[in-house]
């Protein structure tokens, strides 16, 4: 490789990390300030039982800070970009869910605030940052898989 | 693609897999420490668990429902025998809102209730709306007004869709 390809492939590492970890903490913070209208959220999702929807909402949210926190860090990078991926997957899931049923419901992607209902663009973004994840996965495990398979 | 730091470690891939299955585990213990302590010292503290039906949801904390049904809430507006709150944001108001409803927006409660329930004595009857089966807004300010001391507030749910679908009086701002 290259200097200047390696140089180029560590700013695009990096400027992953950066973008997700700033999203994911972005996303965290209204949430934890304001558990009951994140619970509420959840509950509309119309998904979990309501044993576990004020659980998650005092959870996740804290989840989604710990990992941007050390996504832009770079500690435990292997645990973060699992949870990241996993994470991206399950919203893209919710999102799409509800959307194939026509339940209009407050996406609370970003904000626990009524306003930001579930679309196309809401799934779109997702898939758009879960591009990200995908390839800080592979950065991040990619060098252990080819020692592995030699 | 681009993969950098391609020969800095010296892990396999299971060796790393079985890192990240370790810290991902953390990661989850973290995350439920900080969740669970800062919930616990919380001035609003959110119950772990906590009846979230919609039926549940209209009862309230003196046990009694909340809901009206619109014929019940109809009758009360042409005999003219109720106050009607609109919860929702001041732009949907301004768009559309049953006649006569006065708007007090949920997100704006606390500046705006004094000025619009200063006329309206605690037993007067008062009905919340705002929008969609799952609309929280309405649940929100009934409870605030009961919480006030107004004794006789109902949540007619779903309100603005349910009553423009029967025809109901309504009005718009005139955004002139």
């Amino acid at each position: 490789m290259t200097k200047k390809r390696k140089n180029l492939s560590r700013f695009f590492y990096l400027s992953a990390r950066l973008i997700l970890g700033v999203i994911f903490i972005y996303a965290s913070y209204d949430k934890i300030l304001h558990p009951k209208a994140f619970a509420e959220v959840v509950y509309n999702y119309q998904i979990l039982p309501d044993a576990l929807i004020n659980v998650t909402a005092i959870f996740l949210p804290w989840l989604e800070m710990l990992m941007g926190v050390f996504l832009i860090v770079g500690f435990w990078m292997p645990g973060s970009v699992m949870w990241c991926n996993i994470l991206l997957v399950v919203y893209i899931s919710a999102l799409c869910f509800n959307l194939a049923r026509g339940l209009d419901v407050n996406c609370g992607c970003f904000s626990t605030t009524k306003g930001s209902s579930i679309s196309i663009e809401t799934i779109l973004w997702d898939v758009f940052f879960l591009a990200f994840s995908v390839y800080l996965a592979i950065v991040v495990f990619g060098s252990g898989f080819s020692k592995g398979s030699n | 693609m681009f993969i950098p730091f391609q020969n800095k470690t010296s892990k396999t891939f299971g060796q790393q897999f079985l890192q990240s299955v370790w810290q991902f585990g953390a990661i989850f213990a973290l995350a439920a420490f900080l969740g669970f302590s800062t919930n616990q010292f919380r001035d609003s503290r959110l119950p772990l668990f906590e009846k979230w039906s919609m039926e549940a949801r209209l009862i309230s904390s003196s046990g009694e429902r909340l809901d009206i049904s619109l014929v019940e809430a109809k009758r009360m507006f042409l005999e003219e025998a109720v106050i009607i709150f609109d919860a929702r944001p001041n732009g949907d108001y301004e768009k559309g809102h049953i006649r006569g409803a006065r708007s007090l927006p949920w997100h704006e409660v606390d500046q705006r209730f004094m000025e619009l329930t200063k006329d309206i004595s605690v037993d007067t009857p008062i009905i919340t709306y705002c929008d969609g089966e799952t609309c929280e807004l309405s649940h929100h300010l009934a409870n605030f007004l009961l919480d006030l001391g107004f004794t006789n507030v109902r949540i007619l749910v779903n309100g603005w869709t349910k009553w423009q679908n029967a025809n109901l009086p309504i009005d718009k701002e005139d955004t002139n």
